[in-house]
């Protein structure tokens, strides 16, 4: 071997993906993002999966077969994994999923609704190593967040996230603005960062799954949009160094435009190229890792897949279809 | 010298890829890079790696040192390597 220049070429992956262009090129996805459960203690109004008590998906995987996944990914060498739902803490093989992750020396993130953070369950989430757990706050009071998060409660919400930071676990928080919270933008980012939080997610809400039902007593205007990206972009100044806030301005549409450039997936028991999308390019049960990876690969070049994105821009209104999956 | 708590290496057919998921950026490394990267998983000292990379790869000690310490150094300032 002849020694040419050390190099390397930077891609930022703003949400669960391969690596841009390059993705094709590698061997194994870097991330997967595994919805583990549709089942969840909350119906919230915005919920992109439509989850909510007795919402779990009738084919979820077994025991049997989770572990089968699991020991794939790590075959696979994939480094980074994150476990959400529905409410991923309901799901009945939760820790065990997690140590097997942790102790094969993949990086774990759990995206949660925050409500069974006891200090039991976050001192068993610090011992397994977890990267970070993010909580959805989606107000700096109790009145947005549980108008917002139906059945779901504020004040426990926020002592789980103060649970999480007892037991000495990395919080990052997630916030979804509609019309009735979005004016508590700023006090939400004071509050993530009073919480202990090390970073602070959000972005505009989409116009899929219970959202295209509740989309009038939801959507922000043009101007609250307007005064909140301003808020966040001076939160970003704000808390330098301290905590990062991060954020998109794109909405759902400009989303898959960029997602047809920058592939991304999403695993349940079958693979989706994405969350806000209808296409199903694997099944766990039935396909290798690879052969998803493959099919995954291919997927985002069908042109049913750009067609459907084309037609959005036209049709808002498609994404109520989102779950009425495509297999490509 | 070893890799920064979040962030994950992985070879590949071009090289290899370094992850660091708190702020989810993915470097792609060509073959040479990972191969410094790799050296530096171990926890070897920084001397210790330059001494491995000239005894595998053609070209002058000088040369490799200089390039391998460039690399070092802006790994470090970019989080992804911690003493």
């Amino acid at each position: 071997m002849s020694a040419s220049l050390p190099n390397y070429s930077s891609r930022g992956l703003e949400s669960p993906a391969g690596v841009a262009t390059e993705s094709s090129q590698l061997r194994a996805p870097l991330y997967v993002a595994w919805q583990v459960t549709n089942e969840c203690n909350l119906a919230c109004l915005h919920c992109i999966e439509e989850s909510g008590p007795g919402k779990a998906f009738r084919d979820e995987l077994n025991q049997r077969e989770v572990f089968h996944v699991l020991e794939q990914l790590m075959e696979g060498d994939v480094p980074y994994i994150s476990f959400s739902g529905g409410e991923p803490m309901l799901h009945a093989q939760f820790f065990d999923m997690i140590e097997y992750v942790c102790e094969r020396g993949s990086q774990l993130k759990i995206e949660t609704n925050g409500h069974y953070l006891t200090p039991d369950n976050c001192a068993r989430l610090a011992l397994l190593g977890v990267k970070a757990v993010q909580v959805s706050l989606d107000g700096a009071s109790r009145e947005t967040f549980n108008r917002m998060r139906i059945r779901g409660d504020f004040d426990c919400t926020v002592e789980g996230i103060r649970q999480l930071r007892a037991a000495g676990v990395p919080v990052e928080i997630n916030f979804s603005p509609t019309r009735f919270n979005i004016h508590e933008i700023g006090a939400a980012v004071d509050l993530a960062f009073e919480l202990g939080a090390c970073s602070f997610y959000s972005g505009k809400t989409m116009y899929t799954g219970n959202a295209v039902k509740t989309w009038r007593l939801l959507a922000p205007s043009d101007d609250q949009y307007s005064a909140f990206f301003a808020t966040l972009h001076a939160k970003i100044v704000e808390y330098s160094g301290r905590m990062r806030v991060s954020f998109h301005e794109i909405g759902l549409l400009e989303e898959l435009r960029y997602r047809l450039r920058h592939p991304a997936a999403l695993l349940i028991v079958l693979v989706k190229l994405l969350n806000a999308l209808p296409f199903v390019c694997g099944d766990f049960r039935r396909d290798s890792l690879a052969e998803i990876w493959s099919n995954f690969q291919r997927g985002w070049e069908d042109p049913r897949v750009a067609s459907f994105v084309e037609e959005l821009s036209v049709n808002p209104a498609k994404t109520s279809s989102l779950h009425q999956w495509v297999y490509l | 010298m070893k890799l920064a708590k979040y962030t994950k290496f992985r070879e590949e057919k071009f090289g290899g890829v370094l992850f660091e998921t708190r702020s989810e950026k993915v470097y792609c490394l060509n073959a040479t890079a990972a191969a410094v990267v790799r050296e530096a998983i171990p926890g070897l000292a920084e001397d210790e790696i330059i001494e491995r990379l000239i005894t595998r790869f053609q070209g002058t000690p000088e040369d490799i040192a200089t390039q391998a310490r460039g690399f070092i150094s802006n790994l470090r300032q970019k989080l992804l390597l911690e003493d």
